[in-house]
């Protein structure tokens, strides 16, 4: 018996260590809204937040995060009104969106870090965050528009 | 789990010499049962909770699985393998029929109730410089807040002649200075218990000081690293190849979460000696601890963010548009810098891999662990984790981001045969 | 399992947040975003786990395309499937503007198969330019209908009645399109009513061209979208495939599963026989978990007799795809008008000749090919999956399953990217037949990211060799073009294939971009099947199929040719878009011909400043222009790209892409820049940044590791403008990616002088053509 929290809940799963993080929560959790891109960490589609940091979940035994809290797409606000979920909606980032739930808990975790960074900041960042319908000039501006909204200040959005 | 780490050690006694009959002749102590011992002052025992847990006692007395202190944790040697024995108080298979006396010889001197030579896994080359006061807490709490097991203690499996334990007293005649630990006067009072600690009780040497060829740690060498299960645990000396110097404060913080903004994370062989052990000691503690190794380690106190060395690796760290060109790189970029990333300053907890200490050492053995089985919750920040990517990337990717990260972002002499000991390590059957 | 508890999808809906530990085990399993009733209608993208709206009280279906009901909710149809283009919203708002219905009431149903449907494809970019009549006239039903009856109602001139925004009115009436609804209509129309119903004047129009919500973008911001990775029903099996070393022609010869047995939760391995061929030498490990079914996949040993592509590598298909070229024999002539090039070349002054390439490319949609199928309570096979070519898959299914018409439904799910990955529905075979060797069980198969690139339907490598006769005054006389690469519709749907004027089949997906729009005399077009590609893998549609490869060719010729008679790149272009004969174009679709393909390249030579210098060292604009992807159906598209090339490297830096795009009608604006954007940046990525090749009969790069597309640190500013048209729509999903190869080969001659012909440019075979 593994134990952690997700989105505020207590769980106990019972599998096998080794057991990838990201299919404990697509699998056993059954919040779907993270997803499997690549297994090797390397697209960003299974990012999620354990102790807030991001982190690719498909690597990641699910023995690893024993004690620690997860925040997965479906709880980063209880309204879906994170700013940054505001600024993708307003600029319609997501295309084919599958990538969307990754890169926007891949932002926040960022903006919290570095609540005000340059377009080299979010490049680099950004760029483990593969997009393959392409939207990287969107998310590259609702991160920007996100960060003025949550410092405070005055979007053009 | 600093277990096995003790394995060059364990097999180290069995060359001593013949003919130390008398010498290593000690008379055992009388059984004492449980119940002939007077109740324990709860203060004490408490004390003695910290103390055990500041020596990580439980870590090398459990098995995987194992109840606590029962012992039997394997410690693989060339010779053998010899098992950590049972100090739960059962009167049987554990210590429970240990008088007192009986259990401060073996702190001090490493001998057993009933006489017996302990081999020199057990620190007890540290141990001995214990008070003992607090030796005798720490008897306190094994014998009242410990549950009596009752669990054998496996024999060893070093062959005989080697499995002689009186062979072992010739290896304490030529290397062990048993005794108290004595103040120095020319320190202070801070200082002295930093001392006092380390070289005693949390006996970072054990790890942090190179072995001679019988397994002794080098006096001429103290705190100057050594390899412990395939990690390396850095040199606490000037000698340390830190970016930016460590400071009392950087140990201390270190010490006392698990985690430094310019060094980096308590993992491998070094996670338990944080959260299941140092964390445990008052603050008063852990700053004398800092006080000391600070000093030993010869750090002035300095703000290390405006530190050139810092400012160079945020400026190597910037994204290039010609991140492709390099392997290590384009794996690092896509893999690893959306957790590694800082911007113009650091970010406590986003380890800044250019000055991170399993960069800059010569060893790239940590480098190496971190990235096959990356750092669990109970490691390094607690809560916070790094993946995995043993199944991830080839040895020979992981060698490249290790090369890039040694070359392009610490600036360091390039490490040789990388991809060979990535094989090594993925191979290595290691018990963190 | 009784003590089994799940979350709600989302956590707005958990009742509270209490730190209760509770237990989710390895069997925990439910009908939460499956559809296992038959007939339930698919998925709406706008409503939690994707339910579609039910019609409340009485509903009036003026055609099959949608439905009002008594509330006033509009819920169209939608037989597309939904991969990012936001389809649902373009055709939902072509019905609702002709309807004069309120977006707000607008839902969307993406549906099943259903014979009703007719042909259900998504791709070809042809979604809203076939949508775009059908849709029309059908709001125009309903619009007409809901007059009639508040006119009837009333007691009014049916002439005094208006309908928009959701409202009917006349002079001292209104109602809702509700209360109408429920008053009950029965109106119905002939499909020839339907024909001649009037449409509005596109001035009319309220929605199409604005912005409007697109319905399928919130729930991708909050993880609420179900893609078909997702699907889920009661008692579902895992599965992961064991696949072959070739794609054709491996048989299992042995099957050791003994050191799987110790792996919790795995149940067994079936090796799959196929009667539809689809999948050959395929075994499937069957699993409670996904991760169960992994783990013992890889312990498990399997011994395969490979077929005869193992030894077949990308070399060899390119030289076999020169030597088809060089036999005159070979391929299929496309109508050109005048194809007798010979006694053109024959008399001409100078020629000038070029061999372009381009190499292997994924798909790489983001989300692994999946499955999920069973036998429901009817007896009828589900497959739950998106897929953007049901009718080309349920064929290929049933003849697997052993059934006959009516007895498989695929079920619509969102699509994790297609880019033409999933008009190829080969994956879903598989899992039929694991579920069909498991007794109808519900058996779910997730592929691992190598599994997906290893049976890829790769878009294939090309070869293409172009020759231009000119006169002694160097003026062009004739032009001769051959291309070859495999043809994914002769592998899969070789009905398609429509003849050449030599009485031979051609792919048009493999061929177009050969017959342009420039006029350049007698011109022959020759299009040949690669048959060693089509043995050693199964070529697939890639986002613009031919004319990605084809335009680059061609482009990059255009340019060449011009340099070669020492012309100006531009003004030989527009030169040669004389709009005449053919290329005069026909209504509807191509009203205007090549002069619109000469307003889109003018227009993006002036926007980007091309051919005016005062650029940086090693920096310039290169342009193209292509008519999107088919002759029938063109979206014209003028390309500009600046290109920066460090020559110490050989590394190309795309600074900047412009697009002129004449789509005709723009129905979604802020969705087709969004297209236009993905697709230029996916000509960029297969520009300069992907490609693999076949080694070993299998695409040699299966993950990220190696393979290695455009990400954010590589993007350049996108500047999209549309041609304001109020001409027929034409697609968008893939015309911006055809123009922008050439425009960075080009831009790279412009910048320093060395001119690249195969397909990825990497900085290697830059170096090495700068050193001479
Ligand atoms: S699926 Fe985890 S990074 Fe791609
Ligand atoms: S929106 Fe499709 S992968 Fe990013």
């Amino acid at each position: 018996m593994i134990e952690f929290s997700i989105n505020g809940r207590a769980v106990r799963v019972d599998v096998d260590p080794d057991t990838p993080l990201l299919w404990v929560i697509r699998d056993e959790v059954g919040l779907t809204g993270t997803k499997f891109g690549c297994g090797i960490g390397m697209c960003g589609a299974c990012t999620v937040h354990v102790g807030g940091r991001a982190t690719r979940s498909c690597i990641t035994p699910v023995s690893d995060v024993a004690g620690a809290e997860i925040t997965t797409i479906e709880g980063l606000d209880p309204a879906g009104e994170h700013p940054l979920q505001q600024a993708w909606r307003e600029l319609k980032v997501p295309q084919c969106g599958y990538c969307q739930s990754g890169q926007i808990m891949q932002a926040a975790a960022f903006l919290k870090d570095i609540p005000n960074p340059t377009d080299a900041d979010i490049d680099a960042v950004m760029t483990g965050n593969l997009c393959r319908c392409m939207t990287y000039n969107r998310i590259r501006e609702a991160v920007r528009e996100a960060a003025a909204a949550m410092r405070g200040e005055k979007t053009n959005g | 789990m600093l277990k096995s780490t003790l394995s060059i050690l364990a097999g180290a006694g069995v060359l001593a010499l013949a003919g130390f009959g008398i010498y290593a002749y000690h008379s055992p102590y009388a059984v004492e049962p449980p119940s002939a011992r007077p109740a324990f002052d709860p203060a004490q025992v408490e004390q003695g909770r910290i103390l055990a847990a500041a020596g990580y006692c439980a870590t090398c007395h459990t098995a995987a699985g194992g109840a606590p202190y029962a012992g039997n944790f394997p410690v693989t040697t060339d010779f053998g393998t010899i098992y950590a024995s049972n100090i739960t108080p059962d009167p049987e298979t554990g210590i429970g029929n240990w008088s007192k006396a009986a259990f401060r010889r073996a702190m001090h001197e490493g001998v057993d109730r009933e006489g017996r030579h302990l081999f020199p896994a057990f620190p007890f080359d540290h141990f001995t410089k214990m008070t003992d006061a607090d030796v005798d807490a720490v008897y306190a709490y094994l014998m009242t807040a410990v549950a009596p097991v009752k669990e054998a203690t496996q024999a060893p499996t070093i062959p005989f002649p080697l499995n002689q334990r009186i062979l072992q007293a010739g290896w304490k005649l030529l290397f062990v200075d048993f005794g108290r630990y004595t103040d120095d006067p020319t320190k202070s009072a801070e200082w002295n218990r930093g001392a006092y600690l380390v070289e005693g009780v949390t006996h970072c040497g054990a790890c942090h000081t190179p072995r001679n060829k019988v397994g002794a740690e080098e006096k001429s060498a103290r705190f100057a690293g050594a390899t412990i299960d395939a990690w390396s645990a850095p040199a606490l000396t000037a000698a340390n190849p830190s970016a930016v110097p460590w400071t009392a404060a950087d140990f201390t913080r270190y010490l006392s979460t698990g985690a430094g903004v310019y060094h980096g994370i308590a993992a491998g062989p070094m996670a338990p000696v944080v959260h299941a052990g140092l964390r445990e000691l008052p603050a008063s503690d852990l700053t004398a601890i800092g006080v000391y190794l600070g000093d030993v380690v010869g750090a002035p106190e300095a703000d290390p963010a405006a530190s050139p060395a810092v400012q160079a690796s945020l400026a190597a760290g910037r994204p290039d548009p010609a991140w492709r060109a390099d392997e290590g790189e384009r794996l690092y970029a896509t893999a690893c810098a959306a957790c590694h990333y800082n911007a113009e300053s650091i970010v406590a907890e986003r380890p800044e891999l250019g000055i991170n200490s399993s960069t800059r050492l010569d060893d790239p053995s940590n480098l190496i662990h971190v990235i096959l089985d990356g750092v669990s919750s109970a490691e390094g920040t607690p809560g916070v984790v790094m993946p995995a990517f043993r199944d991830a990337l080839s040895d020979q990717q992981i060698a490249a981001i290790a090369a890039y990260l040694r070359d392009k972002r610490a600036d360091l002499a390039p490490w040789t045969d990388l991809e060979t000991r990535v094989a090594q390590i993925r191979a290595h059957q290691g018990t963190h | 399992m009784a003590d089994t508890l799940r979350f709600p999808p989302n956590k707005r809906a958990l009742p509270d947040l209490s730190r209760r530990g509770f237990l989710v085990s390895l069997c925990a399993a439910g009908a939460v975003f499956g559809f296992p009733k038959q007939g339930a209608a698919a998925m709406d993208p706008a409503a939690p786990g994707g339910l579609p709206p039910e019609a409340a009280g009485a509903s009036y279906e003026p055609a099959i395309w949608y439905w009002i009901d008594s509330k006033g909710i509009v819920n169209v149809n939608i037989i597309r499937a939904e991969m990012g283009q936001h389809v649902g919203t373009a055709i939902a708002r072509i019905l609702a503007d002709e309807l004069g219905a309120n977006w707000d009431d607008v839902r969307i149903t993406h549906v099943d198969t259903d014979p009703k449907w007719g042909l259900m494809v998504t791709g070809g970019s042809w979604s809203v330019w076939q949508s775009w009549p059908v849709y029309r006239q059908a709001g125009a039903a309903g619009r007409i209908a809901l007059a009639e009856k508040a006119a009837a109602l009333w007691g009014v001139d049916v002439a005094t009645v208006t309908v928009a925004n959701g409202t009917v009115t006349a002079p001292g009436h209104s109602a809702g399109f509700g209360e109408l609804v429920a008053a009950g209509i029965t109106r119905a129309f002939t499909e020839d009513e339907l024909k001649a119903l009037p449409l509005k004047p596109a001035p009319e129009l309220t929605l199409v061209g604005k912005d409007v919500t697109a319905l399928d973008i919130a729930n991708k911001t909050t993880g609420a979208t179900i893609y078909g990775i997702d699907a889920q029903v009661e008692g579902m099996v895992h599965a992961v495939p064991l696949m072959p070393p070739t794609r054709y022609g491996s048989v299992i010869t042995a099957i050791d599963d003994s050191a799987a047995k110790s792996v919790k939760g795995y149940q067994q391995t079936l090796t799959l026989e196929d009667p539809s061929e689809t999948v050959q030498g395929w075994a499937m490990v069957i699993a409670d978990s996904h991760w169960a079914a992994v783990k013992a996949a890889k312990a498990i040993k399997v011994t395969w007799t490979a077929g005869p592509a193992a030894t077949v590598d990308e070399a060899q298909i390119q030289d076999y795809g020169r030597k088809l070229i060089a036999d005159e024999s070979t391929g299929a002539i496309l109508d050109t008008g005048n194809s007798d090039v010979d006694p053109v070349f024959a008399k001409a002054a100078d020629v000038f000749e070029a061999e372009y390439t381009t190499a292997s490319v994924l798909h790489f949609q983001l989300e692994p090919l999946n499955a999920l199928a069973f036998r429901n309570a009817e007896g009828v096979w589900e497959i739950h999956s998106g897929n953007q070519w049901q009718s080309l898959a349920l064929p290929w299914l049933q003849t697997a399953l052993g059934v006959g018409d009516g007895e498989v439904v695929m079920r619509s799910y969102m699509l994790g990217g297609g880019f033409g990955r999933r008009l190829n529905g080969d994956y879903a075979v598989p899992v039929a037949l694991a579920s069909k060797m498991l007794d109808g069980k519900p058996v779910k198969m997730v592929m691992s990211r190598e599994a997906d690139a290893a049976f890829d339907s790769l878009r294939a490598p090309s070869v293409q060799h172009l020759k231009m006769a000119f006169d002694a005054d160097k003026a062009v006389i004739a032009m001769d073009s051959a291309v070859t690469a495999g043809w994914p519709t002769k592998v899969m749907i070789p009905g398609f294939m429509p003849k050449g004027t030599n009485g031979e089949p051609y792919d048009p997906f493999a061929a177009d971009g050969i017959d342009h729009w420039y006029d350049v005399g007698a011109q022959r077009a020759r299009a040949i099947s690669n048959d060693l590609a089509e043995s050693t893998f199964r070529p697939g549609w890639l986002r613009s199929v031919s004319p990605g490869w084809i335009n680059f060719a061609v482009e990059s010729f255009m340019d060449e040719a011009a340099r070669h008679i020492g012309a100006d790149p531009l003004a030989f272009r527009l030169d040669h878009f004389r709009a005449t004969g053919r290329n005069a174009g026909e209504a509807p679709n191509a009203t205007g011909g090549a002069t619109r393909q000469a307003n889109v390249l003018r227009r993006v030579a002036e926007l980007s400043g091309y051919g005016k210098g005062g650029l940086p060292d090693d920096t310039a604009i290169g342009i193209a222009t292509t008519y999107g992807q088919s002759r029938s159906m063109p979206t014209w598209v003028g390309g500009a790209a600046q290109v920066h090339v460090d020559r110490a490297s050989g590394r190309v830096e795309v600074q900047k892409i412009w697009l002129v795009v004449d789509c005709g009608t723009v129905v979604d604006p802020d969705g087709a820049k969004a297209q236009c954007e993905g697709a230029a940046l996916w000509g960029l990525s297969m520009a300069l940044f992907e490609g693999t090749e076949i080694a070993a009969g299998l695409p040699r790069d299966r993950n990220l590791d190696s393979y290695t597309p455009l990400r954010m640190i590589d993007t350049p500013e996108v500047v999209v403008e549309f041609v304001e048209s109020t001409e027929v729509p034409t697609g968008l999903g893939e015309p911006g990616t055809t123009v922008v190869a050439p425009a960075i080969a080009n831009a790279i001659f412009e910048a320093v002088g060395v001119r690249m012909r195969h397909l990825p440019i990497t900085p290697a075979e830059v170096l090495a053509a700068l050193a001479g």
